[in-house]
């Protein structure tokens, strides 16, 4: 058997371990027979771990002997008119991002037993945590636009309702829409550029995309790979919080502690500097994209730092800590500074997800802290002596940018909505008129 | 060959043989007769699937292809009524007029030819009517005498020019088929003849109303009636209006703080995207629109009638507020997220795939208007979903009265694992509906334009 051969195989288990830890956790809780904690514990460390080891071989024999990337066909889902076809495009970023994943999602795994033991949505906690691996993996190792927007609905929809994860509270819940709200324009910007390109190149294949073919890019025209891009980079500033998204960033922090970890700290707000990275070609193609894609990351970085500055709970911090950094990450892929960016990105992910979580024991910490020091560390608390009265209060309402989305797109939408409403009931009524009566009730 | 046929008339044959079956026992028992016939009527159909396209023109009576999934996805929806329906909102009188409106469209979908394609439209038309006529729904009533009378009248009036004038006068003949196409928009609320679907949810019976919405009667008369004869212009215009219906829709359901409303625009907002797919140009869009219509059909009814379900423990429900009580039905929860996910063409449902085909569709017909079909699709997601937050979550509900039957979560599961079954493998399903008789006749009409 073949380096490439074995590298297949090694993939293929790599994303059936987990699709099959889903079926096997989801079934019986769906019949109303879930598993114990200690078996849900079993089977989701052993799935993670074959998925591990499998992107590890995988990541071997790729740097051993393959060394340039390669396209598997898993399949056609179903072959009529044009139908959708399951490719993964494998090379060393997607190897080492999709291992550098599963591991995370094995760390949190293992955290979240002792973290979630007896609380009444474990289950519920395990079935989502394991479609975000599933839905990881695929965005990672994604070959045709299907598979790549497969992976990034499911990314999002295990995202929103982790965040509404406490959903006896009315709060997550709302903040929990409002995630799916902003995720669906990213997703809806995914699916445009992946229409586009289809209508336009005829092909539904992401290496058109991701493995730099300029000549191939450059068929298309100028204007035409602007656009796909544009939207691209839309796609990926939904799903990153980068400026004008910011805002569901701190609202998401409603989920437990170790899905804010994996989600909002590590991998969920990477992904999209992932897909930035992947297409790397693309955004790099016109200087007018560039000149975007590098404004986008600056300012997020900018905002980020200054209204994390002026958060007072520990989760909220580093949620704005780690988007400044993925802000500095989009400003170096937009420099065409690929490597470093890529590095970067990893560096961040091990970083944010230590920091989050041992955020619960902060406390115990700074007191552990205290006495080796021997006396009470000062500071910290008070707003730097830089910020003066408006900027402040500027970073403290993290840019007010949540009321200025409310006031100018969510109100009015809500008045026409409820003008369009009122137009629909005479409408209705319209034709009763000829039979003299126009009450519906 | 002489096996393979009598495999394909059985699964003609055993869907509304199982729906009288189950019809004819009483109430209690029906659930459980209901189940097993349901189970049958998809089971043998789904096993001769891989026949039909090849055994469609060789049966005599002459059926559409079609046929082989449009009879069981009636039946289905029938089982999927008299399972989930609580008892105090279902009595033999509702159960008799269903049966016939079941029996009735499968008839519909068996028919090739725009007779009893007509007679159907009229007698669902008024059993629809017959399920409003007491004092409470004189309103409703009212709607759907004005608004289904309407397109009772256009359609026949469009029939009968139509086919008068095929070979004499194409002018005429296309007047015809801009009366039939005016009848359907009416009959499935396309803009601007869409207000009277969300009233009746609102001030009517909420069951009739799904059960009339769902399997879309008005989509296969337009698939047979009008598509393959009208005029491309005359097509653009109505794929536009469907387009904007669907975004329109969407935009409403999102916005509804009524649940029943709510239920209204998504019907009124997914059939407008089915009509849209059917009515652009290419194969891809046609199969999408077909996939999307068994897609959309089973996963609004399960919602409408999760809804009715709800309704008949809490009295109406308002979706601005949430209602806590996921504990006590975590069953009811997990399939009301899944049809939401359906609706919103979540991949792994059979909506993903329906949905893809038809976007693609749409944005190479119309470049411009095509991206409403996206629009559409992640506003109906969004709205769906903010249903089942606010049905299911909020504070704990440990009442009783929650607790869902064991009928009830039979029915709900089914729906969901049909949407989740069928979207995982879809091959079976694209390939009867890509080898569509009417499609193919369609695809050669607009190639002789």
């Amino acid at each position: 058997m073949t380096g490439a051969a074995l590298l297949r195989h090694c993939v293929f288990a790599a994303l059936a371990a987990p699709a099959l830890l889903l079926t096997v956790l989801a079934l019986p809780s769906f019949l109303g027979r879930p598993w114990s904690e200690e078996h849900v514990g079993a089977l989701t460390r052993a799935a993670f771990l074959t998925a591990f080891l499998a992107l590890t071989a995988a990541g071997f024999l790729y740097a051993a002997g393959v060394r340039h990337p390669i396209s598997i066909r898993l399949g056609d889902w179903f072959a009529s008119e044009g139908g959708f076809v399951f490719d993964l495009l494998i090379d060393g970023w997607s190897l080492a991002f999709a291992a550098l994943s599963v591991a995370i999602c094995g760390v949190v795994s293992s955290f979240s037993f002792r973290y979630l033991h007896r609380e009444p949505g474990f289950h519920r906690y395990f079935i989502l945590l394991v479609c975000f691996v599933l839905g990881i993996l695929l965005v990672a190792l994604a070959g045709s636009v299907e598979t790549l927007f497969a992976g990034w609905e499911i990314l999002g929809l295990s995202s929103a309702l982790l965040v509404a994860f406490f959903h006896e509270r009315p709060v997550p819940v709302d903040n929990g829409l409002r995630v799916l709200t902003f995720y669906r324009v990213g997703d809806a910007c995914m699916l445009s550029a992946a229409v586009l390109l289809h209508h336009w190149a005829g092909s539904d294949s992401l290496s058109l995309l991701f493995s730099g073919a300029g000549q191939q890019l450059s068929r298309l025209g100028p204007d035409k790979v602007a656009i796909i891009a544009i939207l691209i980079v839309a796609a990926a500033a939904a799903k990153s919080a980068l400026l004008p998204f910011s805002t569901w960033l701190p609202r998401a922090m409603e989920g437990p502690t170790p899905s804010s970890a994996v989600y909002y700290g590590a991998l969920s707000v990477h992904a999209g500097c992932f897909l930035l990275l992947r297409s790397s070609a693309l955004v790099q193609y016109s200087l007018a994209t560039r000149f975007l894609t590098a404004m986008a990351g600056l300012a997020t970085a900018c905002y980020a730092a200054l209204v994390g500055r002026a958060q007072t709970d520990a989760k909220s911090k580093l949620c704005f800590a780690s988007l400044t950094q993925v802000g500095i990450i989009v400003v170096e892929i937009s420099l065409g500074l690929d490597t470093l960016a890529f590095l970067h990105m990893c560096g961040n992910i091990c970083l944010r997800l230590l920091q989050f979580l041992s955020a619960p024991n902060i406390l115990h910490d700074l007191h552990e802290l205290e006495n080796d020091l021997g006396g009470n560390l000062e500071g910290g608390h008070a707003p730097p002596a830089i910020f003066g009265g408006a900027l402040y209060l500027f970073a403290l309402e993290k840019g007010f940018l949540d009321g200025l989305i409310d006031r100018r797109l969510a109100e009015p939408l809500e008045r026409l909505a409820a003008f369009m409403e009122k137009f629909d009931r005479w409408l209705c009524r319209a034709p009763l008129a000829i039979f003299g009566d126009g009450d519906v009730r | 060959m002489c096996a393979e046929k009598v495999l394909w008339l059985a699964s003609l044959a055993v869907p509304p043989v199982a729906v009288l079956t189950a019809y004819t026992f009483g109430l209690r028992k029906r659930r459980f007769y209901s189940f097993a016939a349901m189970c049958a009527s998809l089971l043998v159909p789904i096993s001769a699937i891989p026949l039909a396209a090849e055994l469609a023109r060789a049966t005599a009576p002459r059926f559409g292809v079609l046929s082989i999934v449009l009879i069981p996805f009636a039946a289905f929806l029938w089982f999927l009524a008299v399972i989930v329906t609580p008892s105090g909102r279902i009595s033999e009188a509702g159960v008799a007029r269903t049966a016939a409106a079941c029996l009735l469209e499968m008839a519909a979908f068996a028919a090739v030819a725009p007779v009893p394609l007509t007679l159907a439209w009229i007698a669902t038309s008024a059993i629809l009517l017959a399920g409003h006529l007491d004092a409470e729904f004189a309103g409703a009533k009212r709607i759907i005498f004005a608004y289904l009378g309407l397109s009772v009248v256009l359609l026949t009036a469009g029939l009968i020019i139509a086919s008068w004038a095929r070979g004499r006068n194409a002018v005429l003949e296309q007047c015809g088929i801009a009366l039939i196409l005016l009848a359907v928009m009416i009959r499935k609320g396309i803009f601007p003849f869409h207000s009277w679907i969300p009233e009746i949810f609102e001030h009517g019976r909420i069951g009739p109303a799904a059960r009339f919405n769902a399997p879309q009667i008005g989509t296969y008369a337009a698939l047979v009636l009008a598509v393959p004869y009208a005029d491309a212009g005359l097509m653009k215009v109505f794929a536009a209006l469907a387009l904007v219906t669907a975004v329109y829709g969407s935009l409403m359901a999102f916005y509804q703080n009524e649940a029943r409303k709510a239920c209204g625009y998504l019907f009124v907002s997914q059939s407008a995207l089915v009509v849209a797919g059917l009515d652009i140009p290419g194969r891809g869009a046609l199969v999408g629109a077909l996939i999307l219509w068994i897609c959309s059909g089973v996963a609004l009814a399960g919602l409408s009638r999760a809804v009715l379900s709800l309704e008949a423990r809490r009295g109406r429900l308002r979706l601005d507020i949430h209602h806590g009580g996921y504990e006590r039905m975590p069953l009811l929860a997990v399939c009301f997220l899944l049809m939401s996910l359906a609706v919103a063409n979540f991949p792994g449902t059979l909506g993903f795939i329906g949905g893809e085909m038809l976007v693609r569709g749409a944005v190479d017909f119309f470049p411009s208007l095509g991206f409403f079909a996206i629009i559409a699709t992640a506003v109906n997601g969004l709205a769906a979903i903010r249903m089942y937050f606010s049905l299911f979550c909020g504070k704990k509900d440990d009442g009783t009265h929650l607790k869902t039957s064991r009928a009830e979560n039979l029915g709900f599961a089914a729906a969901a694992l049909f949407l989740i079954g069928f979207g995982l493998a879809p091959g079976g399903l694209a390939k009867v509906f890509s080898r569509a008789e009417t499609a193919a006749t369609r695809i050669e009409g607009i190639s002789t334009r």
